[in-house]
């Protein structure tokens, strides 16, 4: 970026020097070009005035009037009109006849002059090597600067001469012909001191002429070429470079100067563009750069940005995620590697649930064979007895026949049980929730089991209720929660078959009603901790691991959550968390289990 | 006694002055149309109208002359239209107009069966008219009379009866404004006025009467004195820039006032001219330019006073009353009776004051075609004598 700025900022520089060199020698050019046309165009009037000036001297009209002036006791008054008209059919400006002593007989740009004197004429060498020639002269609207030529007519010994000329002032400047953004000022010397009224161009007197005093006095004092720049405003455009010529008089003094200005507009208005085309380029450059470095950084990235949003996908459990795979380079490598391992997860998530399926169908057909197979045995043994006994015992086949039936029913009976338990857990209802007031249920079942807790022939279990007071009613169903809490207490008799203290508790905790009942019993081992909801597991020789799988079901479908803490010799305790208010029957069960102060979220 | 010398000297030498050669007798006959071309545009002749310009109150004047018979004490004209030698017969307003004769005027018939009046003609067309005998009787301003006669036209001139002079308005009062009068006054070449832009036709002006009328101008010094100008000018401090008005529609004024600046100047007097609106004059009674240019602020102002009347008392009467506005002269004395030295101590009390600087006395210059007849210079204050003139039997061209 650095390097596209300085290669653009130095081109930029380099093309703004190089117009503005070329435009200051164009500027030059056409100054020089300027005060050429202007010098030709001064001597050209000069050389039409005294032209001019040479033909009313040679006219008929004139040269009687000098050969009647030549007269003695002329009357010169008949001529006092004459001049106004020969100036104005010879487009004169200024047109004085003046007698041989100098006497003014007749004057175009002052008729009121008549008789006075204009002794400067009757000094021929100071005009007559001249031809034409800067003068300032008086006129009756005051002083003015004209380009004057002398032509003189002699009769006998005696001279008429005539004296005309052209104003130098807008009309002169309005001859020029001015390129574009250039223009002429005139400032005429009338005055001892600069007056900005004299400063004029072709229209007349100058705009805030006093800007130019500097320029102008600087050529009153030495007279000579220069050039000056003028900012007319803050805006650089509008600065003109001013050229000044002087105009000396016949006594070298200085009655005008001329100033070629050049408007540097043009100059600054195409340093601008190219400036403004700089930062154009430069912009677009940036730009483009910036587009570039996104695209290229974009398309390295993009794939990493993919693989790691697999990985935040896997880890969030969806092992189904693929990334897309582009190209075989070591990204593409990189995202068949990960979906390869994606494949791997799931094929091993696959291979483990059913793994784990085998070993449940396992776990059950074991369970169902070990509870079945203790019924079996003794209906087996019944049979054979029977048998045996009608065929060696017949006299006491009869007693035979009537104990073992009796043995067979309740075999049976057993059977059925373990089959009815089976189908309780396959057909778990769905609550039906009316508001519970879940000190009441805890007091119930506590009340079922109190002569259980302190039957004969086993150590004493002593119940402790700890229930909250205004603890508000929450909608469940009573006979799950009933049941539920039957089979946690069933839970912990059998963890203290020494006896023990079974506390419970039921508090009030953000929308939910805690209970949380607790043994001395042997407690569990982590391994047991993390099983003890799975259906069939049993820790114990006669259970059948359903009860605490209907626990956690039941406080699924109440949308809570159960969780255990244990500790080998100490004890068991199981938290449940019942909201007062359940969203919805909760299909999935949650379960969350504490072994060793350590939560477990599954 | 050497004043009452002087003034009798003059007279006779205006008596003879006024002996002029007698055409060729002829006898006059009665009809014809005379052509008059005047310069002025007249718009109405009714009396109560207003003139706008100073040749149209001149015009009005002359035209009042044919029209009417009497005048009254204030030299208007009194009476009916028409009692005059002649009658209005028709009439354009601003183009021309035509006079019958009266039959039944009160000296009897004018020769002339009727005048026809072009009105609006320049001066330079009438003089051309004159020479291309398109017109019988025009009037010339003084300054192009030498020319017209040098092209052949026939020219009648007038003794000096009108009045050029610098009126200082009396906006400046005390010693400075005294001393800045006499300056003016000192600096004036009137010897060149008179031969350069009057081509000689006029005299240098000292005073307010001319010197066939009163004799006395001679006691009114008319040299400039340039020197004593300057002295006088380096006196006034600080010196102003004095503003010198003249009529915009007076060419002869314009140029004067502008040789007036160029003397000025000489003298180191610094002043410019300024034209001023154009005015015309209600009546014979108005001074012609009496405006004092109200919107231009003017220090002095060129102003003609043609004479009423050839008798100095009365043409000196009027010219103090013209002035007394126009200067703000108060209480200036007029003359009480006729007597030279009455009529010289007004004069000089008027001069004394320096308020009114005399310049030129011009006369009136007449163009008449070659069949004009029995034309007499009318006296000063009086009407064209178009009455008594008669044409001869030669057919126009």
């Amino acid at each position: 970026m650095l390097a596209l700025l300085l290669s653009v900022g130095l081109v930029t520089a380099g093309v703004t020097v190089a117009t503005r060199r070329a435009f200051d020698e164009l500027n030059r050019q056409h100054t020089d070009a300027l005060v050429e046309q202007f010098q030709r165009e001064y001597d050209r009037r000069g050389h039409e005035v005294l032209n001019r000036v040479q033909g009313i001297a040679e006219a008929e009209p004139t040269v009687r009037m000098a050969i009647d002036l030549s007269r003695p006791n002329a009357d010169i008054s008949v001529y006092v009109n004459d001049a106004r008209g020969v100036a104005q059919s010879h487009q004169l400006d200024f047109l004085d006849f003046v007698g041989t002593d100098g006497s003014i007989i007749s004057s175009a740009e002052w008729s009121a002059r008549f008789g006075y004197k204009m002794e400067w004429v009757t000094q021929k060498e100071d005009w007559a090597t001249r031809g034409s020639f800067l003068m300032k002269l008086d006129t009756q609207d005051g002083p003015a600067v004209a380009l004057m030529a002398v032509a003189a007519v002699r009769v006998g010994d005696k001279d008429l001469y005539v004296v005309g000329g052209e104003r130098l002032g807008k009309e002169f400047l309005a001859s020029l012909v001015l390129p574009e953004n250039m223009r002429a000022l005139l400032y005429l010397n009338l005055d001892p001191a600069f007056q900005p009224p004299n400063l004029i161009d072709s229209t007349g007197p100058v705009v805030e002429a006093e800007r130019f005093e500097p320029i102008i006095e600087r050529e009153r004092t030495h007279p000579g070429s220069l050039t000056e720049k003028i900012n007319w405003t803050f805006d650089a455009a509008s600065a003109e470079i001013f050229h000044s010529i002087p105009k000396l008089g016949r006594q070298n003094e200085l009655l005008a100067v001329l100033l070629i200005g050049n408007s540097q507009r043009t100059v600054v208005t195409l340093q601008r563009h190219i400036l403004w085309l700089a930062i154009g380029v430069a912009a677009i450059g940036i730009l483009f750069g910036l587009f570039l470095s996104w695209w290229a950084a974009a398309r390295v990235t993009l794939p990493v940005r993919r693989l790691a949003a697999g990985a935040r996908e896997v880890s969030d459990g969806n092992w189904n995620t693929r990334v897309a795979v582009r190209g075989n380079d070591e990204i593409g490598q990189l995202a068949q590697s990960f979906n390869r391992m994606t494949q791997e997860l799931v094929d091993q998530r696959e291979r483990l649930i059913q793994a784990e399926r085998v070993a449940a169908w396992r776990e059950v057909a074991r369970r169902l064979a070990h509870e079945l197979k203790n019924p079996l045995f003794p209906l087996q043994t019944t049979v054979e007895n029977l048998q045996r006994a009608s065929t060696q015992n017949p006299d006491q086949f009869e007693e035979v026949f009537r104990e073992s039936t009796g043995i067979l029913l309740a075999e049976i009976e057993n059977l059925k049980t373990i089959v009815g338990r089976f189908s309780d857990f396959a057909k778990m209802p769905q609550p039906e929730l009316g508001p519970v007031d879940l000190n009441d249920i805890v007091r119930n079942v506590v009340k079922l089991f109190e002569a259980q807790f302190s039957a004969v022939g086993r150590p004493p279990i002593t119940p402790e209720l700890h229930l909250g007071e205004n603890l508000p009613t929450i909608q469940a169903d009573t006979t799950l929660l009933h049941r539920a809490i039957e089979n946690l207490i069933l839970n912990a008799m059998d963890a203290m078959p020494a006896g023990g203290i079974l506390m419970m508790r039921t508090t009030q905790n953000d929308g939910n009603v805690d209970f949380e009942i607790s043994d001395t019993g042997v407690g569990l081992t982590r391994e047991e901790a993390d099983r003890i909801f799975t259906p069939y597991y049993t820790t114990k020789q006669h259970g059948t691991g359903l009860g605490l799988a209907i626990v956690q079901a039941i406080v699924a479908d109440h949308s809570g959550r159960i969780s255990v803490e244990s500790e080998m010799g100490v004890g068991t305790a199981f938290h449940v968390e019942l909201p007062i208010k359940p969203p919805h029957p909760q299909a999935t069960p949650v379960v969350v289990e504490e072994v060793h102060e350590k939560k477990v979220e599954v | 006694m050497k004043l009452r010398l002087c003034l009798c000297l003059a007279t006779i030498s205006v008596v003879l002055a006024g002996a002029a050669p007698l055409p060729p007798a002829r006898r006059p006959h009665y009809g014809g149309t005379l052509r008059v071309e005047i310069g002025a545009t007249l718009q109405s002749l009714d009396p109560a109208g207003v003139a706008t310009s100073r040749e149209e109150a001149d015009a009005k004047t002359e035209l009042d002359a044919l029209l009417y018979d009497q005048r009254g004490e204030d030299g208007t004209f009194v009476g009916t239209a028409g009692s005059g030698p002649f009658r209005l017969s028709s009439w354009e307003a601003g183009k021309r107009a035509t006079f019958a004769a009266n039959q039944d005027y009160r000296e009897g018939r004018p020769f002339v069966d009727s005048i026809e009046i072009q009105l609006g003609r320049p001066a330079h067309d009438r003089v051309v008219d004159l020479e291309l005998n398109k017109t019988d009787f025009a009037t010339i301003p003084p300054e192009q009379a030498r020319q017209a006669t040098d092209r052949g036209v026939r020219v009648s001139v007038s003794q000096p009866n009108e009045l050029l002079a610098l009126v200082f308005l009396g906006s400046r009062s005390g010693k400075e404004s005294t001393r800045i009068r006499e300056a003016i006054a000192r600096c004036i070449d009137r010897a060149a006025i008179v031969n350069f832009i009057l081509q000689k036709e006029g005299e240098p002006a000292g005073g307010l009467l001319p010197h066939w009328s009163s004799g006395t101008t001679f006691l009114f010094p008319t040299e400039m004195d340039v020197r004593t100008a300057k002295e006088i000018w380096s006196q006034i401090s600080p010196s102003p820039n004095l503003v010198l008005g003249y009529d915009s529609t007076d060419t002869l004024e314009q140029s004067v006032a502008e040789r007036i600046v160029v003397n000025a100047k000489e003298a180191g007097i610094s002043s410019v001219s300024r034209a001023l609106p154009a005015s015309g004059k209600a009546s014979p009674g108005q001074v012609d330019g009496s405006t004092r240019g109200a919107a231009i602020r003017v220090d002095a102002r060129l102003v003609r006073l043609r004479m009423p009347s050839p008798l100095p008392r009365i043409s000196l009467t009027v010219f103090i009353n013209r002035l007394e506005p126009i200067a703000g002269i108060v209480d200036s004395p007029v003359p009480q009776s006729a007597s030279p030295e009455d009529v010289y101590y007004c004069e000089r009390s008027i001069m004394n004051s320096g308020l009114v600087v005399p310049i030129v006395w011009m006369p009136q210059v007449y163009g008449l075609s070659a069949r004009v007849r029995d034309w007499k210079q009318p006296a000063a204050g009086e009407g064209w004598p178009l009455a008594d003139v008669w044409l001869d039997s030669t057919d126009p061209q």
